[in-house]
């Protein structure tokens, strides 16, 4: 059963310089208790994505079109006091960067508490034990402590275990653990990704793992959606994604990670395209190893090529055969 | 730490400030001139004796050092002495005009402080949008509308024409005050403050909106702004909670500035409501070279600015936790 179907999502950026389509026309859906990997390289709209699910697009974003169910209820028709029940309290999300997620200004206890009392109209008491319940599932040591200091206290490992545990206070059926590792030592990296495969195994919660990392995504995900400047390109089960790839995620998996001084980039030759004028046809086509006069033209469908396997690529047929 | 060390030690830092600002006015104080010779300048019958003997009698004969370690003597006592004009303890004349000036000046401060809290968040929120422009617009036009102009304006329709409020000074009914007939104290001192209070708000209400618009603009787009939302916090708690202490230090800052130097007074509204503040008796003794009056306001707003300096920076870290006072 699917927790989340995407049908035709548009999330537009209406900028001075021109609406950057960010996330242009994407489908997917989540299944109910399984770790869905959401890959691509920088900005390819797998934050935005995200960010669309929760409705909480910064301005001047909008969800220009399309439909999000969860658990059924078109989250795009949701009011927004009604949407506000959901975040937080039936879908999270984990930031990127855990110290510049935390406000600096106030005591973890105060900023997690609150999420509490605002969804469960629970008195500060019972919210603070639920905190500290919840840090401890994170494995943060000394919870009873660690309330009462401030982001800056701890170290970037340390506050992302906080995040993590304030994406988990009220239980969520969903969460989007948006590149949860990236600014943190390649050691805390590790330990970050047991604990959400812990977590996600202990609590059977629904996950959706934003990631450049393709080991991360061997590693945790049953299934992966690949996006590439605001399109599906692909989207199947790990193993076949593995074996006979698109194009464009055979060039992911062959891009040698680049330790950067924080962040694991990937590098694929070529430029990411300006997604407020993008390429016409097939997004990938100026990249493209295999593109031919056609990939211009016309933009590929996403094909179901049998096993729950998905490809937009109008050379599939004859790449599967070469490879 | 400690917040009491850390107040200790800025106090103790005063002093040597507190007495080179002293010895320097006192300088330029004699430099401008004889007070004496200012005083007895509309009067020709007086002799170069009976200056003489004024001078002698104010102390002004002596050596100026001299002069000023007696000064000093008294001022660490908390005497400044006596007005040359009339005798008064300058004492008893600063506290009149000081609570005066600091009724209207605090009253204003304040005032464009919260008005601006909401404007201001409204604005950025709504960046670009006509009430952002028109909040911009009102607040440019209350800064850039001379206080002059506009103190006249105000008291020639709301006083003159109207009589509704009264033109001048902080207490009693004048002539076009009759209308409600009040005779209450309170109310009278408060109708007495609308207009003034009205003019010195709108001057620096821009300001304080355009410094929260700025910062709020940039808070807004942190990512613990959006994590607070997508935890579902209210949208009321994440702007009022999450981003306005973020966002609020620059306005502490003009706060703790304004609050200094607010008992310099405001000489020009103060002149335009015949306000009986601290500014324009101010501009009146330096006119005069009334010397210990001078010395006790410059002393007085001096101590005021050190002491609201101090207590912006310990805002500073009672707000930022990472900030530590030492
Ligand atoms: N606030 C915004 N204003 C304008 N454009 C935006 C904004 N946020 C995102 N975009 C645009 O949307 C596109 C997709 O961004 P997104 O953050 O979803 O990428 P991403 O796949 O998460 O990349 P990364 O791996 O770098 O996080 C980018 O081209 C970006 O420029
Ligand atoms: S459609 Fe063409 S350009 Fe796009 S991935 Fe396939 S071969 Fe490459
Ligand atoms: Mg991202």
């Amino acid at each position: 059963m699917n927790l989340l179907e995407i049908s035709n999502l548009k999330t537009h950026f209406f900028t001075e310089a021109g609406v950057v389509k960010a996330v242009d026309d994407v489908s997917f859906n989540v299944e109910k208790g399984c770790t869905l990997g959401l890959v691509g390289e920088s900005g390819s709209g797998k934050s935005v994505t995200a960010q669309s699910v929760l409705r909480i697009v910064p301005k001047p974003g909008r969800i220009v079109d399309g439909k999000i169910l969860f658990d059924g209820e078109d989250l795009v028709q949701k009011k927004d006091g009604e949407m506000q029940r959901y975040r937080g309290k039936r879908i999270s999300l984990i930031f990127q960067d855990p110290t510049s997620s935390l406000n600096p200004l106030f005591t973890i206890g105060n900023q997690l508490s609150d999420i509490v009392i605002q969804h469960d109209k629970v008195k500060k008491d019972a919210a603070i034990e639920t905190v500290i319940k919840t840090l401890k599932l994170t494995r943060l040591p000394d919870p009873e402590e660690a309330i009462r200091r401030y982001p800056h206290q701890f170290s970037g490992g340390m506050k992302q275990r906080i995040c993590i545990a304030r994406a988990l206070l009220l239980n969520p059926q969903l969460l989007f653990a948006d590149e949860p590792t990236t600014s943190l030592d390649v050691t805390i990296q590790a330990q970050i990704i047991s604990l959400l495969k812990d977590l996600q195994k202990d609590i059977g919660m629904t996950l959706v793992m934003i990631t450049h990392d393709m080991g991360v995504v061997a590693e945790m995900c049953k299934c992966v959606v690949v996006l590439y400047a605001g399109h599906v390109m692909e989207i199947g089960p790990i193993e076949t994604i593995f074996e006979a790839p698109h194009p464009y995620t055979a060039a992911l998996l062959k891009a040698v990670p680049r330790l950067d001084q924080t962040r694991k980039l990937i590098s694929i030759p070529g430029n990411i395209p300006n997604l407020i004028t993008p390429p016409t046809g097939c997004r990938f086509h100026p990249r493209c190893e295999y593109a031919v006069a056609l990939c211009k033209e016309k933009k590929p469908p996403l094909e179901d090529v049998g096993g729950d396997h998905f490809i937009s690529c109008h050379r599939w047929r004859e790449l599967r055969r070469g490879a | 730490m400690g917040f009491v060390k850390y107040i200790i030690r800025r106090g103790i830092y005063m002093i040597p400030l507190i007495i080179g600002i002293s010895i320097v006015s006192f300088l330029v104080m004699y430099a401008a001139g004889d007070p004496i010779q200012i005083a007895t300048a509309g009067n020709p019958g007086i002799t170069e004796a009976q200056r003489d003997f004024l001078r002698h009698y104010y102390g002004l004969d002596t050596p100026i050092p001299a002069q000023y370690v007696r000064w000093l003597t008294h001022f660490l006592q908390g005497d400044f002495g006596q007005s040359l004009y009339g005798g008064r303890p300058v004492n008893e004349i600063i506290s009149f005009y000081l609570f005066e000036t600091l009724k209207l000046q605090l009253i204003s401060i304040f005032l464009a402080f919260f008005i601006s809290i909401p404007a201001g968040i409204y604005s950025a929120l709504k960046q670009r949008s006509a009430a952002d422009y028109t909040i911009s617009g009102i607040s440019i036009a209350g800064v850039s509308l001379p206080v002059f102009w506009f103190g006249i304006v105000l008291i020639i329709v709301l006083s003159y024409h109207m009589g509704l409020l009264p033109s001048a000074g902080a207490y009693g009914s004048p002539k076009l005050w009759p209308v409600f007939g009040i005779s209450d104290p309170t109310l009278d001192a408060l109708a007495h403050l609308v207009m003034p209070v009205t003019v010195l708000t709108l001057a620096s209400l821009a300001y304080n909106v355009r410094l929260l618009r700025a910062g709020m603009l940039e808070v807004l787009r942190q990512d613990y702004v959006m994590a607070a939302r997508a935890s579902g916090i209210s949208e009321r708690k994440v702007l009022y909670k999450y981003s306005l202490k973020n966002a609020i230090t620059p306005l502490i800052t003009l706060l703790g500035l304004s609050i200094g130097a607010s008992l310099a007074g405001a000489p020009l509204t103060e002149t335009v409501f015949s306000w009986p503040g601290l500014g324009r008796a101010y501009v009146n003794a330096v006119s005069k070279l009334d010397f210990p009056l001078i010395m006790g306001t410059t002393m007085i707003v001096a101590i005021m600015i050190l002491v609201a300096n101090i207590i912006t920076d310990l805002s500073y870290a009672w707000i930022d936790p990472r900030i530590h006072i030492d």
